[in-house]
């Protein structure tokens, strides 16, 4: 078989997919650099726009997501035809799934509601640009990579949570409706195909069709994966350059170069997206994004168990820079991190949140700040954390001694595991030995912890190995975290901001 | 046919002129441009990082006019003539406001109580405060507080809304007026989040009244100035008396008034029962704050010593609590 463009478009598709399924695992391998394994996931542009828009920064590696979006303004969707994990997927499950119906024509023409995607995008933009950041609810690298890090990867090493399961289900209706169309979500649903279709319209490189030899046999139109009907029209912010088409033509009238559009030549169609439309979304956006935010109690009254990795920004940026991609989820060695659902409200969907019963905050771990390819979680030292010989600087909550569960003060019943586990140095928890008088009348000495707060670094340790089932007898909330002048329960030097 | 449509539209390929050739491959060069501008501009950029510290918060500015510490009292006639004679044995309000100055007033407005329960500064002294500025050639006097209950209420129950109002003066509480960031130093303060009018005032007119309080023995005016922070000021509770001490080190006020006319003798700073209330009909006025609150102390027949932070002010150097050695006779 001759090696053709398209055999290399599907190598690259495979190259990527399997990069992208491999450094998932590499999350949590400490041999590799955190933030070469969260590479694919900086590169999106939609994650660089969605944080220029929110925090008015280009993190680490969202440079390179810029640089995507300017090719895009030469060459059109390539990022989508070539690159994209989940276009990748859906094809597959389209070509094993519905190997006859993907090839009817009629599944493959170009629908009026395929602009769907562009009142997503303005959407998602625009919530993004009052400080809440949602695209990765639906943008394809960031929803399939959190799936992989929080329901497919813990099928081998535990800790699948429900945001996991959700992100599974939606990742799963996606490939299901690819059976029924192909690629029905990039051509419908795709933030971020929508996005590249706005700049692939500028493109002067693309799929060129030579009026001359074309008979309008139609047989170009069956293989499309954009379903942007490179006869006729052609839409250019809909090809995803798969390239099919070039080999389908029996005239040989397509190919792939300088798109010239003589002046009496076609014209781009108009995206179908009336300009009342578009308004009517980005106003319902702009009412809708500040409602969301007070759907969870908003910045004043968060849960108290809504505890964030170490070095998470303060709420607001916090908010405006997590993309959900749940690559902390998956390089937390412990496993304690989990997408969220409903302690930090709507718009806290899917961020990462730490729950100590599932595991706790190693004190000489730095990985979630290294793999963020954000920076919403900052990166600190492993030295911040530790409070040894005094104070941490970086803290992500206080645990608090419940004295009615605690099994020497309500059972008087020896037990000493929290002072025993706490890593700082000295202990945040502390015994106070007595000697108490059981219910028939025997004495039993008992040491009773207490907590000293200002030397608490909110790690969980405590929490997740106290005998005392489901709900421990210690327990972390987050007041004290650093990252939150506000959340405090103790005066200090400096309380407000210094 | 067909064949010489299709040569006409080859040669219109061929014949691409530079116009074309710019708006083909201009808008996406300019594209380029303008998000490489974009990204080197905004790269490894921090963000509104909200914890990142703040430029240059400014400290309180000094309100004092006069440093020479004194104090006179009177007693007896009711609050306005009471403090008619205490200001003009200090030398009369002209010595402390000049023509044109913007002042706030301070009283203690901090709960939803009528002026017979003491828990508020006396509504009618607070007035009479404002038309003493007004008439001394204040271009504007403001009474606020960060009320601790609905600020609504707390203003319109104690009389203290309509009596400022009555007497020209407009009214802020946490809810209008606006924040301002003030760095007020010392050990356990630091940079804190006040109300807008405290920053922006020329002269500052401190107005406590006299109550019990379970932590801090006794409230009076450096206790009083919790009522200009905003911001979770429930912690200084955990140090009150170093906090207390520290915050009178900060902002130190052109006079004090102590308002006796009312006492409450238990059950502050709210009160509540009439019982709780001893009517003293006395006003200090005090450039000197920790001798006016040692004054305050008295009127609760309490020795200053008795007051930990007044120990603290006086080592910092805010005054004397012997107030009879500063005393001039009103």
């Amino acid at each position: 078989m001759r090696a053709t463009a398209r055999h290399l478009r599907i190598a690259s598709q495979a190259a990527f997919l399997l990069a992208f399924l491999a450094l998932v695992w590499l999350l949590a391998e400490p041999r590799v650099r955190g933030e070469v394994t969260s590479i694919l996931l900086a590169i999106d542009p939609l994650t660089s726009v969605g944080t220029i828009l929110g925090d008015w920064t280009v993190p680490r590696w969202a440079w390179i997501g810029l640089i995507i979006l300017a090719l895009t303004a030469f060459a059109g969707r390539f990022f989508c035809g070539w690159v994209c994990p989940l276009g990748t997927l859906q094809q597959l499950v389209s070509r094993v799934a519905s190997p006859r119906r993907r090839l009817l024509l009629e599944r493959n023409r170009y629908r009026r509601w395929f602009a769907t995607k562009y009142m997503i995008l303005a959407i998602l933009l625009v919530s993004a640009a009052l400080g809440s950041l949602h695209t990765g609810w639906l943008d394809p690298i960031a929803l399939l990579h959190r799936t992989m890090a929080s329901a497919v990867r813990p099928f081998w090493h535990g800790g699948v949570s429900p945001g996991g399961w959700i992100s599974f289900a939606m990742v799963a209706t996606i490939l299901l409706l690819s059976a029924w169309m192909p690629r029905f979500f990039c051509r419908a649903l795709c933030p971020l195909g929508a996005l590249l279709g706005l700049f692939a319209r500028l493109a002067p490189i693309g799929i060129r069709r030579d009026e001359a030899a074309c008979n309008d046999c139609k047989l170009c139109l069956i293989p499309c994966q954009g379903a942007d009907e490179p006869l006729g029209e052609h839409r250019v912010s809909e090809c995803h350059l798969c390239l099919n088409c070039l080999y389908s033509c029996p005239e040989n009238g397509l190919g792939f170069g300088v798109r010239a559009q003589p002046a009496t030549g076609v014209r781009e169609p108009a995206l179908d997206v009336g300009r009342r439309r578009f308004l009517l979304t980005t106003v319902a956006a702009v009412a809708v994004t500040p409602v969301l935010r007070a759907a969870g109690g908003g910045l004043q009254a968060r849960s108290a168990d809504a505890i964030r990795p170490p070095g998470a920004l303060g709420e607001g940026t916090f908010l405006a820079r997590c993309i959900t991609c749940g690559a902390c989820v998956a390089a937390c060695p412990t496993g304690a991190l989990l997408p969220d659902l409903g302690r930090t409200g709507v718009d806290g969907l899917f961020t990462p949140v730490l729950v100590p019963r599932r595991g706790w905050c190693e004190p000489s771990c730095t990985r979630c700040g290294e793999v963020c390819p954000t920076g919403a979680i900052a990166e600190v030292t492993a030295k911040a954390k530790q409070a040894i010989n005094g104070p941490a600087e970086v803290t992500i909550g206080t645990a608090f001694v419940d004295r009615g569960r605690c099994l020497p003060w309500a059972m008087d019943t020896p037990c000493i595991v929290c002072e025993e586990m706490c890593p700082t140095s000295p202990k945040a928890v502390w015994l106070q030995d007595v000697e108490a008088v059981k219910r028939d009348g025997s004495k039993v000495r008992l040491q009773r912890p207490h907590l000293q707060p200002e030397l608490c670094t909110g790690c969980g340790l405590c929490e997740n190995r106290c005998p005392v089932g489901e709900l421990a007898a210690i327990r972390v909330s987050s007041v004290g975290e650093s990252r939150d002048p506000q959340n405090r329960l103790l005066q200090q030097s400096g309380l407000a901001v210094r | 046919m067909a064949d010489q449509e299709h040569s006409q539209v080859e040669s219109l390929y061929r014949r691409i002129g530079r116009r074309d050739l710019l708006r083909l491959w201009g808008r996406p060069g300019l594209t380029a441009l303008a998000l490489g501008a974009l990204g080197a501009s905004l790269v490894g950029r921090a963000g509104r990082h909200r914890l990142s510290a703040p430029s240059q918060v400014p400290p309180p500015p000094d309100w004092r006019v006069q440093t020479d510490p004194a104090l006179a009292a009177a007693a007896g006639n009711g609050p306005a003539a009471n403090l008619h004679r205490a200001v003009g044995a200090l030398g009369g309000i002209a010595r402390f406001i000049r023509k044109g100055e913007t002042v706030l007033v301070k009283p203690n407005c901090g709960w939803d109580r009528m002026p017979e329960q003491a828990a508020n500064t006396n509504p009618e002294l607070v007035a009479e405060i404002v038309r003493m500025c007004l008439a001394a050639g204040a271009r504007r006097v403001t009474v606020a507080d960060n009320t601790c209950q609905d600020p609504v209420r707390c203003f319109r129950r104690s009389g203290i809304g309509q009596a400022a109002r009555q007497a020209g003066a407009r009214v802020v509480h946490q809810g209008i007026g606006g924040a301002a960031s003030l760095d007020l130093g010392g050990t356990v303060l630091g940079v804190w989040s006040v109300l807008k009018v405290l920053a922006e005032a020329d002269r500052v007119i401190n107005v406590p009244i006299v109550k019990q309080h379970s932590l801090a023995v006794a409230t009076l005016g450096m206790k009083n100035w919790l009522g200009v922070l905003l911001g979770s000021r429930a912690r200084l509770h955990q140090r009150i008396h170093q906090s207390v001490a520290e915050l009178g080190a900060a902002l130190r006020p052109t006079l004090t008034v102590v308002d006796a006319t009312r006492i409450l003798t238990a059950g502050g700073p709210t009160g509540g029962s009439l019982s709780l209330v001893r009517k003293a009909d006395a006003v200090a006025v005090s450039t000197d704050p920790v001798a006016a609150d040692a004054w305050g102390a008295e009127q609760l027949r309490l020795s200053p010593m008795a007051l930990p932070y007044l120990a603290v002010a006086e080592r910092l150097g805010l005054g004397t609590p012997n107030w009879r050695s500063v005393s001039r006779k009103a």
